[in-house]
C-alpha cells in the first residue's frame, strides 16, 4: 500500500498544471472564435462535438497539437480554418480546454496507475472464469495487444468494445430464412443486407422468428459479472502481450 | 420568418384580436378542467395520469393523426446553434384552446385544434448553457419562463407581450435555467442550474411583480441544522445540489416536494465519515411555499460521488400500505432505487433496486438509504459502475396509475468505468427500458424494452383511464402500451424519437394525445365521425 500511495503521488506530481491567467485568456479567445460552434462550456452542439471528448484535446499539451490542427482545420467536416490565432493564443485556448477537462473530470493522472493488478491472476481469469479464451488468443488476435493500445484504450477494449456488425437470421412463415448483417430492428420492423448487397426489410409481426448473434454479447454479459480487481487483473495481463 | 409573420397577421385578420380571456386562478390550478393542462405534468400531484377515456385501449387501435406543426425559431437565436437545447423538451400548457410551449430562448402559443401558430416570443441570442427549456407556469392570464440566462420573464398570455423580467442568478457564474416556474398560490417557483461549485437554491417571486418573496437554500448555513453533514463550511456553502426540475404539491399538507441536485465537486471530502452526508443534496425534501421552511428532509444518495441527483419527480398519491391509508410519495430515481414514503411526515416506507445491475451501493441503512461502497467511486485502477452519471432515470416524466396502484418511468441499464487515470471512452450505449413498479412493494412488474440506439432517450410518460400508457422508444416509435402488462397496443413511427412527455385533453368532445419530437409538435385523436354523424358522435363522446 505505501508504495503504491508513493507511486499515485509521484505521478500525480507530473500532472501538467493549468496556469490560470492563461485559461482566464483562453476562455475569451475561445467565447470570440470557438463557443458558436462548440458551446461556451466546450461541450459541444449541434453543429460541432465536445472538445471536452476529443482525443485532439487529450494529447494536446500547450498547443501542441490543437496548433497544427487549427491552421489546417477540417474543412470536409465544416471545421474551418484558424489560421490567424497567434502561438500565444492557441495555447490559452489549450489551457482553456485543459482546465475545462480538470473541472469536468478532475485531476487526471497518467496511464500508468491503472497497472495495480497482478498479470498471473489475469492470465488465470482470461483462461477461466472470464472466458475470454473462448475467443481469443494471446499468440492470435491478440498478439502485441499490450503495445498496440494504451492502458486505457486497452481497458475500454474490452469491457466496452466498439460496436460491430451484428448477424441476423429471419425466419419467414414459409420456413425459408433470410440471414446477412444487421441493418435495423426496433420492436416492430427488422431490415438486413444479404451477402449478395440486397437490403431486405419486414415488418417483425410477419415473420416467425427474428434471431440476432451479437458478436459482442459475451463482453456484455461480462458486465454484471465482473469484480473491479478482476478488472485490474486482466489489465495487468493485456500489458504483458507486447 | 417572414411567412410566419404574415401567417400571423392572417389569424388576427381573421379572428377577434385576442385570445379568448384566460383566467387560470389558484382554483383551477388545484382542479384543472379535462380541456386544459395548466401545470408542467398537468396538476400538482405528478402523477400524470388522465381521467379521460375516449381513447381507451379497445380503439387505440385506429388512432391517427390530426395535425403536425413544425417550430422553426429563426436563425436569430442561440439556441439554434445548441444541440440538447434546440429540442422541445417542454411539456405545453393548455388554456382555453391554446397551448403554451417553449424551446431555449423562445416561446410560443399555439392552437390546440390545429397546431398552427398564434404568436411567438424570442428572447435575445444569449451564450448561457442551452441545455433544455421544460416549460411555462400560468397564472391570471399571465405566462412564466425562465431563460437560460437566469430571467424570470412574464408574458401577456393573449398576445406574447413582455409584462416583465427579473434575473434570478448571474449568468456569468455560470448560471443557467431550465425549468418551468410552478405557480402555487401567490408564488411562482423558480430555480437556476449551475455544473459548478456553488450554493444552491431555490426562489419564490411574486406573480404580479417578480419580486422576492423567499430564497430557500439547498446547502444550510454555518450551523443549521445539516450543516454537519459536510466536511466544512467553505465547501458547505458552494456544495451545490440545484433543484433543476420543478416539484409537486399537496393543498391540503400545504407543502411542495422537491427533490434536489446532487453535491459537487464530486470528490469533494471527507468521505464516509458518519457526518459525511452533505444535506440537503440529492434529497427529496418537503418545503412549505408560503414560507421557503424546510419542513422535512429524506436523502436518496448520501454523499453522492456519482452524479446521481434526486431531482426526478416526486409523485404524490394516497392508497394503502400495510393495511393503512397513507398519504405517500414516491420517487424512482437516478441513483437505480425506488423510495416510498409518507408525504406527511417524510417516514421511509420502502426501498428497493428497480435496476438489478446497480452495483454503487453496499446495502440498506436503517432509515432505507443506499450505504455507499466508496471503492466504487472513481479512483486511479477504476471502477466499473451502474448506472453512469445519466442515471438509471432521469427527468424523463414519470406516472402513476391509481387504478393499478403502478408506477411508471423510462429508464437506462448503463455501465461506466470511474477511474481518474487519462481520458478516454467509458461507457457503453444505454439499453433503455420502461418499468411498471408495484408501489406496496417496490418489485418490477413489468418491463418494455426500448431499445439500445445510442440516441439519448427523453420521452417522458402518461397513463390514462382509458387503459393506456404513452411512451417513446430510442428509434423514433411512438406507443400505447398496456399499463398492466406492458404490452403493446398501438405504435406509429416519427421518424425522430420523442423529446418531451406526452399530454392529453379534450377539446370539443375529442380528445387528443400530444407529444414532440425534436421540434415538431404530433397530435392523436380517434378519426372524425363520418360527415352527418358528427353531431351524435360528439354528443357520446361527451
Amino acid at each position: 500500500m505505501v508504495l503504491l500511495v508513493s507511486t499515485v503521488t509521484a505521478v500525480r506530481a507530473q500532472a501538467p498544471a493549468v496556469d490560470p491567467a492563461a485559461a482566464a485568456r483562453g476562455k475569451g479567445i475561445f467565447g470570440a472564435n470557438c463557443s458558436f460552434c462548440h458551446g461556451a462550456q466546450a461541450t459541444g452542439t449541434e453543429q460541432a462535438p465536445n472538445l471536452l471528448r476529443s482525443p485532439l484535446v487529450f494529447q494536446d499539451k500547450g498547443g501542441d497539437v490543437l496548433g497544427p490542427f487549427l491552421k489546417t482545420g477540417r474543412p470536409t467536416l465544416g471545421m474551418p480554418s484558424f489560421a490567424s490565432l497567434a502561438p500565444a493564443q492557441v495555447s490559452d485556448i489549450a489551457a482553456f480546454l485543459h482546465q475545462r477537462l480538470t473541472e469536468v473530470r478532475g485531476k487526471r493522472l497518467p496511464e500508468a496507475a491503472l497497472l495495480v493488478g497482478n498479470a498471473d491472476a489475469g492470465r488465470a481469469y482470461f483462461n477461466g472464469p472470464g472466458k475470454c479464451s473462448t475467443c481469443h488468443s494471446p499468440t492470435g488476435d491478440l498478439a502485441g495487444i499490450g503495445t498496440k493500445l494504451q492502458p486505457l484504450a486497452l481497458t475500454t477494449a474490452f469491457l466496452t468494445p466498439q460496436a460491430k456488425p451484428e448477424q441476423v437470421r429471419v425466419t419467414l412463415p414459409s420456413g425459408e430464412a433470410v440471414s446477412g448483417t444487421l441493418k435495423f430492428m426496433d420492436e416492430f420492423t427488422v431490415a438486413l443486407i444479404d451477402s449478395s448487397g440486397t437490403y431486405h426489410s419486414w415488418v417483425r409481426s410477419s415473420v416467425k422468428s427474428v434471431d440476432v448473434t451479437d458478436p459482442l454479447a459475451a463482453h456484455k454479459e461480462m458486465l454484471p459479472h465482473y469484480t473491479d480487481t478482476e478488472i485490474h487483473n486482466l489489465l495487468a495481463y493485456l500489458v504483458t502481450l507486447k | 420568418m417572414k411567412r410566419l409573420l404574415l401567417f400571423s397577421s392572417l389569424i388576427f385578420a381573421l379572428f377577434p384580436p385576442t385570445l379568448p380571456a384566460q383566467n387560470v386562478d389558484s382554483a383551477t390550478l388545484l382542479h384543472p378542467p379535462a380541456d386544459s393542462w395548466p401545470t408542467y405534468n398537468g396538476e400538482y400531484s405528478g402523477q400524470r395520469f388522465s381521467k379521460l377515456d375516449q381513447i381507451n385501449s379497445s380503439n387505440v387501435n385506429s388512432l391517427a393523426l390530426a395535425w403536425a406543426s413544425h417550430f422553426d425559431f429563426g436563425a436569430q437565436s442561440f439556441a439554434q446553434q445548441a444541440n440538447e437545447g434546440r429540442r422541445i423538451k417542454a411539456s405545453p400548457l393548455l388554456v382555453d384552446g391554446v397551448l403554451y410551449f417553449t424551446i431555449t430562448d423562445n416561446v410560443w402559443a399555439i392552437d390546440a385544434r390545429s397546431g398552427r401558430e398564434i404568436w411567438h416570443y424570442a428572447w435575445p441570442n444569449n451564450n448561457a448553457i442551452h441545455v433544455a427549456n421544460r416549460g411555462l407556469g400560468i397564472y391570471g392570464s399571465w405566462l412564466y419562463f425562465m431563460t437560460p440566462d437566469d430571467y424570470l420573464v412574464s408574458l401577456n398570455a393573449k398576445d406574447g407581450t413582455e409584462r416583465w423580467r427579473v434575473q434570478i442568478a448571474d449568468v456569468k457564474q455560470d448560471f443557467f435555467s431550465a425549468s418551468a416556474p410552478l405557480i402555487i398560490g401567490n408564488h411562482v417557483l423558480v430555480g437556476p442550474g449551475n455544473n459548478d461549485d456553488i450554493r444552491a437554491f431555490l426562489e419564490s417571486r411574486d406573480p404580479a411583480t417578480g419580486a422576492l418573496q423567499w430564497r430557500w437554500w439547498v446547502d444550510p448555513d454555518p450551523g443549521a441544522p445539516g450543516s454537519q453533514t459536510w466536511s466544512d463550511n467553505a465547501t458547505m456553502m458552494k456544495g451545490g445540489g440545484f433543484p433543476w426540475l420543478n416539484g409537486t404539491y399537496d393543498s391540503e399538507l400545504n407543502l411542495y416536494y422537491l427533490g434536489t441536485g446532487n453535491g459537487v465537486p464530486m470528490d469533494r471530502p471527507p468521505h464516509p465519515t458518519p457526518d459525511g452526508d452533505s444535506l440537503y443534496t440529492a434529497s427529496i425534501v418537503a418545503l412549505n411555499p408560503d414560507t421557503g421552511k424546510l419542513v422535512w428532509a429524506y436523502q436518496v444518495t448520501p454523499h453522492d460521488t456519482h452524479d446521481y441527483d434526486a431531482a426526478q419527480m416526486p409523485i404524490l398519491f394516497d392508497a394503502e400500505f400495510n393495511g393503512k391509508p397513507r398519504k405517500l410519495v414516491a420517487q424512482i430515481s437516478r441513483n437505480g432505487y425506488f423510495f416510498l414514503l409518507d408525504r406527511v411526515t417524510g417516514e421511509h416506507l420502502l426501498t428497493t433496486k428497480f435496476m438489478p445491475q446497480t452495483n454503487w451501493a453496499k446495502g440498506i441503512d436503517a432509515q432505507g438509504r443506499p450505504i455507499p461502497d466508496y471503492t466504487k467511486d472513481a479512483n486511479p485502477p477504476g471502477a466499473l459502475v451502474s448506472p453512469y452519471p445519466i442515471g438509471a432515470t432521469n427527468w424523463w416524466a414519470p406516472s402513476y396509475d391509481p387504478k393499478l396502484g403502478l408506477l411508471y418511468a423510462n429508464a437506462a441499464r448503463t455501465w461506466a468505468y470511474f477511474t481518474t487515470a487519462g481520458y478516454g471512452r467509458f461507457r457503453f450505449p444505454p439499453q433503455y427500458v420502461t418499468v411498471a413498479i408495484d408501489y406496496k412493494t417496490g418489485k418490477v412488474v413489468w418491463s418494455h424494452e426500448l431499445g439500445d440506439q445510442s440516441a439519448v432517450l427523453i420521452a417522458g410518460l402518461i397513463t390514462t383511464a382509458g387503459n393506456l400508457l404513452f411512451t417513446g422508444d430510442s428509434t423514433g416509435n411512438f406507443m400505447a402500451l398496456d399499463p398492466s402488462t406492458g404490452k403493446t397496443l398501438w405504435h406509429v413511427g416519427l421518424g425522430q424519437y420523442v423529446t418531451n412527455a406526452p399530454i392529453t385533453y379534450m377539446l370539443d368532445g375529442r380528445q387528443y394525445v400530444l407529444v414532440a419530437a425534436n421540434d415538431t409538435f404530433f397530435a392523436f385523436a380517434l378519426p372524425e365521425p363520418p360527415a352527418g354523424a358528427g353531431q351524435s358522435a360528439s354528443a357520446k363522446h361527451r
